[in-house]
């Protein structure tokens, strides 16, 4: 009866950290970078807008900031508002359960940060048409703090930054245990329809038809090795056509 | 003598997991679920994971509320849902990329994708979408309803089966037994099971209980909360939607289950009701 006591508290405890392993990790990934422009502005314009029920107190769901506020913010706090405040409703399936294991994996997508919201078309648009200030800016801010968070890489991959390939691949050197960075770096690819990398077996198996968004691949060192080549090359590439154009 | 005793008590505790029987009301708009203990989840998951849950009996409604009924209760409260209100309302249109979806101020459950994409005129036996988590409440609050909890949905959906799906249907055939996007992506229109958009109700067939539509059409509300809610106000969703697809979410299963703002009006989510007697 004792060793069988014994097992099953070995195996709670066992559990129980591994799960806390697990959930700090899903924790880090699901962390966002607060940029630090204008942000006591932007979070009294927040608190401003966010509707409260007449009845309870209670949130009444999201708000975007009127235009004529948002009008004025300056560009970079603009980017503070967006990376910040998601002002949109995200619908229900665009949700990323968690997975066990996700440590040892490389995903196909970056997981949704922004609880039940998302840009809305205002905020893309910002994006898009800020493209080169926006990199300069995530640039800046990731080299101040060290840090990258999963805003940013949505940030990068929603402008299409492959520009910002070196960079990742350096960041990436300095932060291993950030393995979204690969998954960054193969959504740039993946936008940029990089040969060598649609035609491949990752891509085949992380992007195919019929597999969904919950897609991983083993993180092992030959698929770390493959991704940061593959993007060095494309980015090679890339480089070399913008050059020839 | 533990061997023993483990092989003794197997069959006793197979009996106790309870498999719902087919018991429909006599109109065929209910589906009688007797009380007992059932199995949910599934072995892999973590938000959903396999356990044994109590419930007491309750009939389900064998499909989803449609605009018509919907409708009824509009005429008699002059209920406004927060799509109106708000003007917040999200549709969608072929060519937006995956999980993009467009603000229509004129949206709302009479015109579930917005003006510009027609009306619900000749589709009261549809669905209603374009409601919100507490559009659906207050209907049930007038109804004398309520939606199913998250294990009675599933109870509901799977039928007694272990299956993601229902019985005969797997992830391949799924096309065939439920309104879904079957299209690679969502850049080019899916008109392939006859339905861009929702279809009428029971236009599928439905699982062992006679329920239709549990996985397609529209994302079904339940009550209830999970963890990863950390304490906030959030509403979840099952079933899938006819914007699902293989290579998107896959959630047209019994088994995921999503989670969208309560305030939040899409033209892919629905629901069905529950009542616990007649």
């Amino acid at each position: 009866m004792k060793p069988a006591l014994l097992s099953m508290l070995i195996f709670c405890v066992v559990s129980t950290s591994s799960y806390s392993q697990m959930d700090a990790y899903r924790a880090f990934r699901a962390q966002i970078s607060v940029p630090p422009y204008g942000l006591s502005k932007i979070k009294a314009l927040i608190t401003k807008i966010k509707p409260q029920s007449d009845e309870d107190n209670s949130d009444m769901g999201i708000s975007p900031l009127s235009e004529k506020d948002y009008d004025a913010l300056s560009l970079r706090e603009k980017f503070t508002y967006t990376m910040i405040h998601p002002e949109m409703y995200a619908q229900n399936c665009a949700v990323f359960v968690p997975q066990s294991d996700e440590s040892q994996k490389i995903f196909g997508y970056l997981i949704s940060w922004m609880n039940e919201e998302t840009w809305s078309n205002r905020q893309l648009l910002f994006l898009a048409q800020n493209r080169d200030s926006v990199m300069a800016i995530i640039k800046e801010s990731v080299t101040r703090s060290k840090r990258m968070g999963v805003n940013y890489k949505d940030a990068v991959v929603e402008i299409n930054g492959w520009e910002m390939i070196p960079f990742l691949i350096s960041y990436y050197k300095d932060n291993k245990k950030d393995k979204d960075i690969l998954t960054t770096l193969m959504l740039l690819m993946k936008k940029g329809r990089y040969p060598d990398f649609i035609t491949s077996k990752s891509y085949k198996n992380l992007y195919g038809v019929a597999d969904n968004y919950e897609s991983s691949m083993t993180f092992n060192k030959a698929n770390e090795v493959l991704t940061l080549q593959r993007a060095q090359a494309y980015y090679d590439s890339k480089k070399r056509d913008a050059q020839k154009n | 003598m533990h061997r023993k005793i483990k092989w003794y008590f197997l069959p006793v505790l197979l009996c106790v997991v309870a498999y719902p029987q087919i018991l429909l009301s006599q109109d065929g708009l209910w589906a009688h679920i007797p009380a007992g203990i059932y199995e949910v989840g599934e072995k892999s998951s973590i938000q959903n994971p396999l356990r044994k849950v109590s419930v007491n009996s309750f009939y389900i409604a064998t499909h989803e509320l449609t605009n018509g009924e919907f409708e009824k209760f509009v005429q008699s409260t002059g209920y406004i849902t927060e799509a109106e209100r708000y003007k917040d309302a999200l549709v969608f249109e072929p060519g937006l990329e995956e999980f993009r979806w467009i603000t229509d101020t004129t949206a709302y459950w009479r015109y579930p994708n917005g003006i510009t994409r027609g009306s619900i005129k000749n589709k009261m036996n549809h669905p209603v979408t374009g409601i919100s988590f507490n559009d659906a409440l207050a209907y049930c609050k007038w109804a004398g309803v309520r939606l199913p909890s998250l294990e009675e949905w599933e109870i509901a959906a799977t039928a007694g089966t272990r299956s993601k799906y229902f019985r005969k249907v797997t992830k391949r055939n799924i096309g065939r037994y439920a309104n879904i996007w079957n299209g690679n992506s969502h850049l080019k229109p899916d008109h392939s099971d006859g339905f861009l958009y929702t279809a009428p109700v029971a236009s599928f067939k439905p699982n062992s209980l006679g329920l239709y539509d549990v996985l397609g059409n529209v994302f079904e509300f339940c009550s209830g909360s999970l963890p990863r809610d950390n304490g906030r106000k959030v509403a979840h969703a099952r079933g899938g939607s006819w914007w699902c697809s293989a290579n998107a979410c896959s959630f047209f299963n019994t088994k995921d289950i999503g989670s969208v703002n309560p305030h939040a009006s899409f033209s892919n989510q629905g629901f069905r009701v529950v009542k616990s007697m007649f």
